[in-house]
């Protein structure tokens, strides 16, 4: 207790700066703050984690879902209109009250889970066609772009199904190697571009079409890796007689279609296979420990079962669990044979568990020796050392 | 019998459980409500034998008979062994049909008739389609014979149906590949019977329903065990992927109706040389684009097809197809690949589990001979812990447990002349009560040091050497069961538990020990040094007293 003491003190002789004290003051009442409204918080609380909650979350994303797909179609979405208006505003008050509650429960630890700034994104979504309709007007070209986008709410089921989470987060880990794979690909269909564009596209019989400018370009590339309708781009190139066009363009499938996205299938197959490996650990974990605290509770039990019994029978002196059971004993006989398949009973476990006792016992004795010996050392060298420190120590162990 | 003082003992948490184990197997809780008043005293061997059965019968008749359960060997046992011993068949006078069809479809001659007519019907079947055609009259012998071979083959599959239902119904629906069976013989049955009755509408439709019977032919999947292991495999890494397809139906489904409404403007464009202008129309036409996409056929076409149109933006189309050919094709498909790879590997040694159990196995005996060789070497001296004359009563009270032991395993040996797996087991427990006996005698006995010195520093591993194999030998147990008597039993768990409560005792005293040594600055080592030097010679009993009556002096 002493050493906390004098490690805070430490600490404060330490920070000299006037700016650090009034942080360091700063900081211990911010987290010293305290919510005055914890009764409410608990009871909202309770009412995001409860079950019915989740089942609610669950319909309305799919009933929305579902309702997005009937939009789609002009016909019934002009002959039920009001219902959809209905159902829409119902829908957005759910997802923003659900936001609200689930902001208030925790404000700040509750944008560090990535599936919160989903659905923190998903609301912003939500809200933007109505806000470009008033800003920009009825007629803005870009509005349908806006209801698309809409389409993403059904992501907010993902967080309620435990597979999908656990692949999403796999996914994630992959998406690194994924990324680095990609921006190789990309570097080297810029190089193959630019290439081209200076081949194909700046000389008089231009092919402008395919290689005009570097978006272009681009995509005649893409189209050259995914190895889609590629014939045609080269006959093209042919018949403008380019030289070269050949070559280039079977190099250059050869390069990204052959190697770098099979090289995607080798670097996932090797990720998947780690990332498998280690959801079947967790799950094997978790398995034991439910089933450890499955045991711990029956032992409970059944010790509360025995001493109940040890205190109901006052009648008979029973001091401790062997007295009980005296009487039980004597019933057992030699010839009566009981047939054992678990595992502490059986021979190999005593085999094991005497030699594991042995070893033990082994090293014990050797670290006795070992003991013995640093003894016999410091009391020779106790020996050597001067008459007076040798009088001066046997004066103390007389006082003690 | 030692004594362990209630008042100010530690609840040991392995105690507790050997305790519980304890109660657990003899059903004390009953015994002790007094609910169990039913101990069967009696064995079997007891009945049988004509001599104790005629007193038992002169004496109290209402006793219960206890039956000697004899461990044995499970091997695995088949369908026919076990349709062999159910009561039904034992019991009645003739054999039931159900054995019968049990054997039929079991006889090798059957199976290979079957296979025969499943690929006599693919054939009929070829043939027949090619003749259906023609109206050639010379061929009408030919089609008749074709007509009546299926009709046939029909009849033996419904046949073998009825067999299988008649072996056993409950056990004909839990196998997967006789439901299949069943469906596939319904469904080839359906337009036959439709036939017969003689509706001749929808005659295209009933075409359709004939080509069923080519459906016959997936019945050899099931036969082949090769085939079998693959389509189980298939099935198994499908099962496995399934979130991964739940996560593709949804993407699916974002881009599927995201493309509608970005593609709105293309849709409703009058130009005339569209030529995939009903592609993104509606939904249904939406998700098969999505899935065209999705293969990577002729995306650009596609895209430089709707930039035709003004009005839609390039920008967003680009992006739309280009992020969907990212993630969809190129990332999915390759993660698709890469679960298949591993579920594939995974199915391989799951598959070949009978030889992982084996070669489990084979480890675990090989630890268990190490086991055996290392308790019964050179323990040498087995009878110095007698001589101590302190508070040894741990060493006693474990020297009496081996010698009970090795009485009951001489009794033991003498009483059961019975199969080789108990005779196993007697003299693993007669060699392990000895080596016990001699291990925890020399264990409580540090003067006897000479024998001690053969543990090299290789044991070091020791332990990491029984956590790696224990849960081999765990597993090996499921198949020997041991046989205890009742009161060694009893005995044995009390021993263990006191065992442990032991050796938390020896552990406190060794760390008072500990903790004198590990601070020599203290001005009274000298004498400590020369009071240990001394108690040297009496070993482990100088750690008998209490650590706090250490004299300061010598």
């Amino acid at each position: 207790m002493s050493q906390h003491f004098y490690h805070q003190n430490h600490t404060r002789v330490i920070s000299s700066s006037l700016f650090e004290n009034v942080s360091l003051l700063f900081y211990e009442t911010l987290w010293k703050f305290q919510r005055k409204d914890t009764q409410c918080q608990a009871f909202v609380k309770r009412v995001i984690m409860s079950r019915l909650f989740k089942i609610i979350m669950i319909s309305t994303v799919s009933t929305n879902a579902f309702f997005m797909v009937l939009w789609t179609d002009y016909k019934t979405r002009y002959n039920l209109f009001r219902l959809f208006e209905v159902s829409e505003l119902i829908f957005v008050s759910i997802y923003s009250s659900e936001f609200c509650m689930k902001l208030y429960v925790d404000p700040i630890n509750y944008w560090k889970d990535g599936y919160n700034l989903l659905d923190v994104t998903i609301v912003i979504i939500i809200f933007i066609p109505y806000s470009l309709r008033k800003i920009k007007g009825k007629h803005y070209p870009y509005l349908n772009i806006a209801d698309g986008v809409q389409s993403l709410r059904i992501l907010k089921l993902i967080p309620y199904s435990r597979g999908i989470r656990t692949l999403v987060s796999a996914m994630r880990q992959t998406a690194c190697t994924v990324a680095s794979v990609l921006v190789l690909l990309f570097v080297l269909m810029y190089v193959f571009a630019v290439l081209g564009f200076c081949l194909f596209g700046v000389p008089e019989s231009a092919d402008l079409n395919n290689w005009g400018n570097l978006a272009l370009a681009f995509f005649t590339l893409f189209s050259l890796a995914t190895v889609d309708g590629w014939t045609d781009l080269q006959q093209q190139l042919d018949a403008r007689n380019f030289t070269l066009s050949r070559s280039f363009t079977i190099i250059f499938i050869l390069l990204a279609s052959f190697v770098f996205l099979s090289m995607f299938v080798g670097v996932m197959i090797i990720h998947t296979e780690d990332s498998v490996k280690k959801f079947e650990r967790e799950l094997m974990l978790e398995r034991h420990m439910t089933l450890m605290e499955e045991k711990h509770v029956i032992l409970k039990r059944q010790q509360e079962e025995v001493s109940k019994l040890m205190q109901t029978q006052k009648n008979v002196d029973h001091k401790s669990f062997t007295e009980l059971v005296e009487k039980f004993k004597k019933t057992l006989r030699h010839t009566d044979p009981m047939v054992l398949d678990d595992f502490g009973t059986s021979l190999p476990f005593i085999d094991v568990y005497l030699s594991t006792l042995d070893n033990q016992d082994a090293t014990i004795y050797k670290l006795q020796e070992l003991y013995y010996e640093i003894v016999h050392v410091l009391s020779l060298m106790l020996e050597d050392l001067p008459q007076k420190k040798q009088s001066q120590s046997l004066e103390k162990v007389e006082e003690k | 019998m030692a004594t362990y003082h209630p008042v100010g003992h530690v609840q040991l948490p392995r105690a507790d459980a050997i305790r519980s184990r304890l109660i657990d197997t003899f059903s004390l809780l009953e015994h002790l409500h007094g609910l169990s008043q039913a101990v069967p005293r009696h064995t079997i061997r007891e009945i049988l034998d004509p001599s104790c059965q005629k007193k038992l019968m002169l004496g109290d008749q209402h006793q219960l008979v206890r039956f000697s359960i004899k461990p044995r060997h499970v091997e695995r046992i088949t369908h026919a062994q076990r349709l062999m011993s159910t009561l039904r068949v034992r019991c009645s006078e003739s054999p039931p049909l159900s054995l019968w069809a049990g054997w039929v479809l079991e006889c090798p001659l059957f199976r290979n008739f079957i296979i025969f007519l499943i690929f006599l019907n693919t054939i009929v079947l070829m043939v027949e389609i090619e003749l259906l055609e023609s109206s050639n009259t010379q061929l009408w012998p030919l089609k008749l014979t074709l007509e009546v071979a299926a009709w046939f083959i029909l009849l033996v599959f419904i046949l073998e149906i009825l067999l299988m239902w008649l072996s056993s119904f409950f056990l004909f629906w839990k196998n997967a590949w006789n439901v299949f069976d069943f469906v596939v013989t319904i469904l080839s049955l359906i337009p036959e019977v439709v036939v017969l009755v003689g509706v001749t509408s929808h005659s295209v439709w009933l075409q359709l329903l004939r080509i069923c019977r080519v459906l016959r032919s997936l019945k050899l999947f099931a036969r082949f065990r090769q085939v079998r292991v693959i389509i189980l495999a298939l099935v198994r890494a499908l099962k496995s992927m399934t979130f991964l397809l739940m996560l593709l139906l949804i993407f699916f489904y974002i881009f599927a109706v995201a493309g509608v409404y970005f593609f709105e403007n293309y849709t409703r464009s009058t130009r005339q040389d569209l030529e995939y202008h009903m592609f993104f129309s509606d939904l249904l036409n939406s998700v098969v684009t999505v899935f065209i996409l999705f293969t990577m056929d002729h995306w650009y076409a596609l895209l430089q097809d709707t930039w035709k149109v003004p009005e839609v933006s390039r920008t967003f189309s680009s992006i739309y197809v280009i992020l969907w050919l990212l993630l969809g094709s190129i990332i999915f498909r390759n993660i698709i690949v890469a679960m298949m790879v591993t579920n594939f590997q995974n199915i391989r040694n799951e598959l070949n589990e009978e030889m992982t159990h084996l070669e489990v196995q084979h480890k675990a005996d090989i630890f268990k001979r190490q086991i055996i060789q290392r308790s019964a070497s050179p323990f040498s001296n087995p009878a110095l812990v007698l001589e101590d004359a302190n508070q040894q009563w741990e060493s006693l009270d474990l020297t009496e447990a081996s010698k009970e032991e090795s009485k009951h395993s001489a009794t033991k040996e003498s009483s059961r002349a019975s199969k080789s797996k108990t005779k196993k087991s007697l003299s693993k427990v007669k060699k392990s009560a000895s080596s016990s006996s001699s291990s925890s005698s020399s264990s409580y006995c540090s003067s006897s040091s000479g024998s001690r010195y053969y543990d090299p520093i290789g044991q070091l591993d020791w332990e990491t050497h029984v956590h790696q194999n224990l849960p081999g030998l765990m597993d090996m147990d499921q198949d020997e069961r041991v046989v205890w008597p009742r009161d060694s039993l009893f005995r044995y768990f009390e021993l263990l538990e006191k065992l442990q409560y032991n050796l938390e005792e020896r552990k406190r005293l060794q760390e008072f020990a500990g903790m004198d040594l590990g601070q020599p600055w203290r001005p009274g080592v000298k004498s400590i040094g020369v009071a240990y030097i001394t108690g040297e010679k009496k070993g482990v009993c100088y750690f008998g007293t209490s650590a706090s009556e250490f004299p300061p002096h010598t």
